[in-house]
């Protein structure tokens, strides 16, 4: 150990020695390797963005990877039942999803069918789709005059859901889940419905499928879901002091309901589960599906980083061909210095260690100065384009690019000085005798 | 057959250091493979200097090579100590150079980015063991005062005279304190009085019990080494006995 040790301190020793009397030469091989390590960086850093930015993406209204979730449809009991089990609970939340109309009472809405604010036309009435067909259905706006209303989707939660899709907060705030329910719901929009009350000055009445009255809601904040639906998110207490409990069993009007669970929610799953089945829900219909997106997306994430690093390689090979060309040059010219080390007693193998340490200290030079680079490359360009791309935000340079940096300068490193290595290691001794 | 005194002087109490007997060596090259030591005998002993003389090409540097153990011979037998190395492999045979040989050459093979003392300490750092910074230090600045140039021990070659940059190769030599000295025509590229002084320094080191082989055109040189052989048609002769055809 000892004397490995002692080989492994010559070796950096005299590389250190080699790479400062020859500063302009390394500076060179530095030069040549630096754009592969960049690119290997770059690359690495780029996917790990991407990977992360679209993950944030399809979290926002997916869910995190690992959520539970189960889509119930509103039949018998099973909305009231749900909502009772999971009420004040923090590691599972209902959501119940139904339709809303904020404005003029009596219009046909901007946005018809809660469509997109920019869609012209919206997406057309409402439709219901059963065994006979697809036919519209009435919600009193068939016929009516063009006014000041808008058409959203209204998400009733039972309790914080942004542990499982991670909603980036645009204006306002988050509802509050602590307190009695007001009677004035309080709402917190999502982009896309605070454009259309951003450009139309619209009335605080808010008509709900099956609601006994128009209650007057209250806009608390906005957030960005990564919907394109105009969509609204409500305290489901606060929502359920206008709906009669018959109408949460209406297969047509009454809400959907999709519950989210915590991978360690299982005590929860199965109360749930229990008390829907007791209620008249058929069992095969309480099924739960795990998110699993970074599974289901990992084949064509690798793909394409395999596309991207098989480039970087390319670039990172006309490092090595350069780092390797100073390398033999270096060689010819010590050619006296290494058999005078070997007459010396140093052995063959360190001295291809030394050749070695040299280019790899030149390596991780370089992968260090590369991975700077891309450290300040990052943050120019989210100073640059970060407001454009809200999935950028807080975005640090992942850790794995500055490894794949090292690994590239190390491998580098050795591929473009093993050669030399080699070939200072043969060089016979008797040149200093016939020199 | 007698032996010469000069080739195999009378044995003292101490085993000889080096002892070569019936040593060859043919150089085998794009024509006739040219035999150049046709065996050789040399013995030395602690504290003994030997001169060889020899024309250009008659095979002294191959011989000190062969002792130095940068080559091996063909045949004969080569014996360190009482140790048979006529076929040690090349690991044991670096660990040897480094532990108990010291090589001095005609060019002085100074590293020019290098300090004095970095060149010196070249010796030390070969892998061949660690020693720390300190004592490496002590050792480099104790080789150097012994070769009377401790002062320049910072200075780079370039700034060193031709006598200072051979004292400091000499001082690398030493700074292991090896058993044999080995100098290949050491004051080839000096003027006379700066060589005078350079074998001067060698020699002095054969008074503390090392060995020295000296291989010099210089009679004047060799005349204050202990014994003065020639080497001549592949064989060892002491020097003025001619050859009998």
């Amino acid at each position: 150990m000892i004397r490995l040790s002692g080989r492994l301190r010559a070796s950096l020793i005299i590389g250190g020695q080699g790479i400062r009397a020859r500063k302009l030469r390394t500076f060179l091989s530095m030069v040549s390797l630096f754009l592969g390590v960049l690119a290997v960086v770059v690359v690495q850093a780029g996917a790990e963005i991407a990977n992360r930015a679209m993950l944030a993406d399809i979290e926002l209204y997916q869910g995190k990877d690992g959520t539970r979730q189960m889509y119930l449809s509103p039949e018998g009991q099973t909305v009231p039942v749900a909502l009772e089990v999971l009420r004040g609970r923090t590691d599972a939340v209902a959501m119940t999803s139904t339709r809303a109309i904020i404005g003029e009472p009596g219009v046909k809405p901007i946005n018809e069918g809660g469509g997109p604010i920019d869609q012209p036309g919206g997406y057309g009435p409402s439709m219901m789709c059963d065994a006979n067909g697809c036919y519209p259905i009435d919600d009193g706006t068939s016929g009516a005059p063009p006014g000041q209303a808008v058409e959203l989707q209204l998400v009733g939660l039972t309790g914080d859901i942004r542990q499982f899709r991670p909603f980036r907060p645009s204006q306002g705030r988050w509802l509050d889940f602590g307190g009695q329910p007001s009677l004035s719901p309080g709402l917190v929009l999502n982009e896309e419905a605070a454009k259309a009350f951003t450009r139309y000055h619209v009335p605080a009445e808010m008509s709900v499928d099956g609601a006994t009255a128009n209650p007057t809601p209250r806009i608390v904040g906005v957030i960005d879901d990564g919907g394109y639906q105009p969509t609204a998110y409500v305290r489901s207490d606060e929502l359920m002091n206008w709906l009669p409990t018959t109408s949460l069993g209406d297969t047509r009007s009454g809400p959907g309901l999709q519950v989210l669970m915590t991978p360690s929610a299982v005590e929860v799953e199965h109360v749930l589960r229990a008390r829907l089945v007791a209620a008249g829900t058929p069992a095969d219909q309480v099924r739960v599906t795990t998110v699993e997106t970074l599974k289901q997306r990992s084949t064509e994430l690798a793909l394409m980083r395999w596309i991207f690093l098989g480039m970087a390689a390319l670039v990172l090979l006309i490092g090595v061909a350069g780092i390797l060309n100073v390398g033999l040059a270096t060689v010819g010219e010590r050619i006296e210095e290494f058999a005078l080390r070997r007459a010396v007693g140093t052995p063959r193998l360190l001295l291809a260690g030394i050749v070695l340490a040299e280019t790899l200290l030149t390596g991780l030079l370089t992968a260090a100065l590369a991975i700077g680079a891309g450290v300040v490359g990052l943050q120019l360009a989210l100073t640059v384009f970060g407001s454009r791309f809200p999935s950028l935000e807080g975005t640090a340079f992942p850790w794995q690019a500055g490894v794949a940096g090292v690994i590239a300068g190390l491998v580098a490193g050795i591929l473009g000085g093993l050669v030399p290595a080699l070939r200072a290691a043969r060089i016979p001794i008797a040149t200093v005798m016939r020199a | 057959m007698t032996t010469s005194p000069l080739l195999v002087p009378p044995p003292p109490a101490a085993p000889p250091l080096i002892h070569l007997t019936g040593v060859t060596k043919t150089l085998k090259g794009q024509d006739q493979p040219r035999t150049i030591l046709a065996g050789v005998d040399l013995t030395v002993h602690p504290g003994d200097s030997v001169a060889i003389l020899g024309r250009s090409g008659s095979g002294k540097s191959t011989l000190l090579s062969l002792i130095g153990l940068f080559d091996r011979p063909d045949g004969g037998q080569y014996l360190l100590g009482d140790r048979d190395i006529t076929r040690i492999p090349e690991r044991k045979a670096a660990a040897l150079r480094s532990a108990e040989f010291g090589f001095v050459f005609q060019r002085f093979f100074l590293l020019k980015h290098l300090t004095a003392a970095q060149n010196v300490a070249m010796a030390l750092v070969n892998g061949q063991g660690w020693l720390p910074r300190r004592k490496r230090k002590a050792k480099v600045l104790a080789a150097l005062e012994r070769v009377g140039i401790a002062h320049l021990a910072k200075h780079k070659p370039p700034r060193l005279s031709g006598g200072e940059q051979q004292r400091v190769a000499i001082a690398r030599a030493l700074v292991r304190e090896p058993r044999i000295l080995l100098a290949d025509e050491p004051t080839g590229a000096l003027d006379t009085e700066t060589g005078n002084l350079v074998v001067e320094v060698l020699r002095q080191a054969t008074d503390v019990g090392c060995g020295l082989v000296l291989v010099t055109h210089d009679h004047d040189h060799a005349a204050k080494m202990g014994r003065v052989l020639h080497l001549s048609d592949g064989l060892l002769r002491p020097a003025g006995q001619r050859v009998v055809a």
